[in-house]
């Protein structure tokens, strides 16, 4: 079990008070999480200490900077226990390391005619890049269905699938739903031999993730949303396939490279990070790593779920709130209406009791429309939160309805 | 109660964010645009009809959004029809620095005015395009 009052004291944003002195109840985790002390000092430590280029300069605050560079990527590695560290791209956000392989894959492989695989509830992110693909290279985007529990419609998605399918690409964990990718339709991918990329954005948070037993080809997640800085992001790639890739970027770094300690790279993973990366970032990621690693990610995961359940059984008592594919198997994201009241003043009326909560459309326009609404509201967790905050939550969604349905 | 939320939500608010005036499309109309906040996906329509005297004889908006943003698009029809061009822009001026804060110098809303309901958005400055959204497809009709 973690010590979750002590998890807290690690969090300084958490003591602070919002508006009319209410302590803070951070809901908004799948946005951004906050971030741990250890984190913060760490990059100041950096700065103040160590901080020069990477890969560059042979003098010693280079390789200082160098040696912490490559230390995160080695962190990232055994975090997604990828087969070698050649196989980890450090990019500026998980946007870009979709943009990265859209553009990088799409060169070498997309034609005319081709189609790639999306869902309808992909995050812009995961649906723009596509767009700019099919723009230049006249190829499909196909997106699959979901059922009501906002699962992948299983049948849907097999149907999608011919020899014209080039690459599919969907989330891990949804923004909207919190619901978790059925193992099956990797599985399918794997069995039709066509690359699978995950969005990885909210599943690399909140559930361990091995992307060898996943049998993904593609792995892309945010730094931010794991309790690290804005700013780094990371691409993973089975290294026999992004050998084959053409860069994505061209500038400084991309060639091999000297150090005084003697280390060199090879064309992965420098081939892919153009200009001087984000150093300190990608090294404070490495922190946060180490700081959920040894918390323990299955406990972590655990306790997100548990927060995930209680929330969801509250909330089911309340005959005004309707639950956003309620039946499926949630993790840590929850997405609802208040009947008759808009997202934003849910989120509004929240606020001034100290209680963050994302209102929207959370960057997934087509699902909006699939599902017919204008805008959901949505409460995300991080290992921080307790159950005493659902409780206030609950309360709260209460005297929200009594205030504006009155 | 929070003031805040009380000064934002204002009984004319709710009301005209529940039923809101105007709602519909001017039949004829020689000027239109649409809304469209993207941060959150609330969006409108709003055609007008302008006489040969420069004077907004008939003003409607059809979409879907927030209380706040449907109750200013409300507001904004009963309070811009009948109104010359010149003065209707002179009120939009006012109303984009009311909702912003910068209040001091307004030159033809006072508070007596319904508009003046919609200060209280001030506070919240995510929520000032919500208020916003109608008084920009307005201006952006007129240049059209």
């Amino acid at each position: 079990m973690l010590d979750i009052k002590k998890i807290r004291d690690d969090f300084p944003i958490l003591d602070k008070k919002i508006l009319d002195n209410k302590d803070l109840i951070y809901l908004d985790t799948a946005a951004s999480a906050q971030k741990p002390k250890v984190v913060i000092d760490e990059i100041n430590s950096f700065y103040s200490n160590n901080y020069a280029n990477v890969s560059r300069g042979v003098h010693t605050l280079s390789v200082e900077s160098t040696f912490r560079y490559e230390d995160a990527r080695k962190k990232v590695q055994k975090f997604i226990n990828a087969d070698s560290e050649r196989e980890i791209i450090f990019t500026k956000s998980a946007t870009e390391s979709i943009n990265l392989i859209s553009n990088s894959f799409a060169s070498k492989y997309i034609n005319e005619g081709d189609e790639i695989i999306l869902t309808v509830m992909e995050h812009h992110s995961n649906i723009i890049p596509w767009f700019l693909i099919r723009d230049r290279y006249k190829c499909k985007i196909l997106f699959a269905n979901i059922d009501s529990s906002g699962n992948i419609d299983q049948n849907h998605f097999e149907s999608l699938i011919s020899e014209k399918t080039k690459l599919v690409s969907i989330t891990h964990l949804s923004n909207v739903f919190g619901t978790i990718v059925n193992q099956k339709i990797i599985n399918l991918c794997n069995q039709a031999g066509i690359p699978i990329l995950l969005d990885g954005c909210q599943s690399a948070a909140h559930i361990p993730i091995d992307v060898k037993a996943l049998g993904c080809d593609y792995y892309v997640f945010s730094g931010h949303k794991l309790y690290a800085p804005t700013g780094v992001g990371v691409f993973y790639g089975k290294e026999n396939l992004i050998e084959e890739l053409p860069p994505y970027q061209g500038g400084g770094g991309m060639i091999a490279d000297v150090s005084t300690d003697g280390a060199t790279f090879t064309d992965l993973p420098a081939k892919f990070e153009a200009g001087t990366p984000p150093l300190v970032e990608a090294y404070g990621l490495g922190v946060a790593i180490d700081y959920v690693s040894e918390l323990g990610m299955s406990e972590i995961s655990e306790h997100e779920l548990r927060l995930t359940n209680y929330a969801l059984n509250k909330m089911q008592e309340l005959d005004f709130v309707d639950i956003h594919g309620a039946n499926g198997n949630k993790h840590s994201i929850i997405s609802f209406n208040i009947k008759n009241v808009h997202s934003h003043e849910v989120s509004s009326f929240l606020d001034v009791e100290g209680i963050a909560i994302r209102a929207g459309h959370h960057c997934c326009q087509p699902l909006m429309k699939h599902l017919n609404l204008n805008s959901t509201a949505r409460l995300s967790f991080g290992m921080y939160n307790t159950e005493e905050e659902i409780d206030i939550f609950i309360n709260a969604l209460k005297n929200c309805r009594d205030f504006f349905t009155k | 109660m929070n003031d805040l939320i009380k000064e934002l939500y204002q009984e004319i608010i709710l009301d005209h964010g529940q039923s809101p005036r105007n709602f519909g499309e001017c039949d004829p109309h020689n000027k239109s645009a649409d809304g469209h906040n993207p941060l959150c996906g609330d969006n409108l329509k709003l055609t007008f009809y302008i006489n040969n005297e420069d004077v907004i004889e008939d003003i409607k908006f059809t979409g879907e959004g927030c209380a706040i943003s449907l109750a200013s698009a409300s507001l904004m029809t009963e309070k811009l029809k009948g109104k010359k061009i010149d003065v209707a822009e002179e009120i939009f001026s006012d109303f984009t620095n009311l909702v912003s804060g910068t209040s001091e110098d307004l030159k033809v809303l006072n508070e007596e005015d319904s508009l003046y309901a919609l200060k209280g958005v001030g506070g919240f400055p995510m929520r000032v395009k919500c208020a916003t959204m109608a008084w920009h497809a307005f201006k952006s009709a007129l240049k059209s």
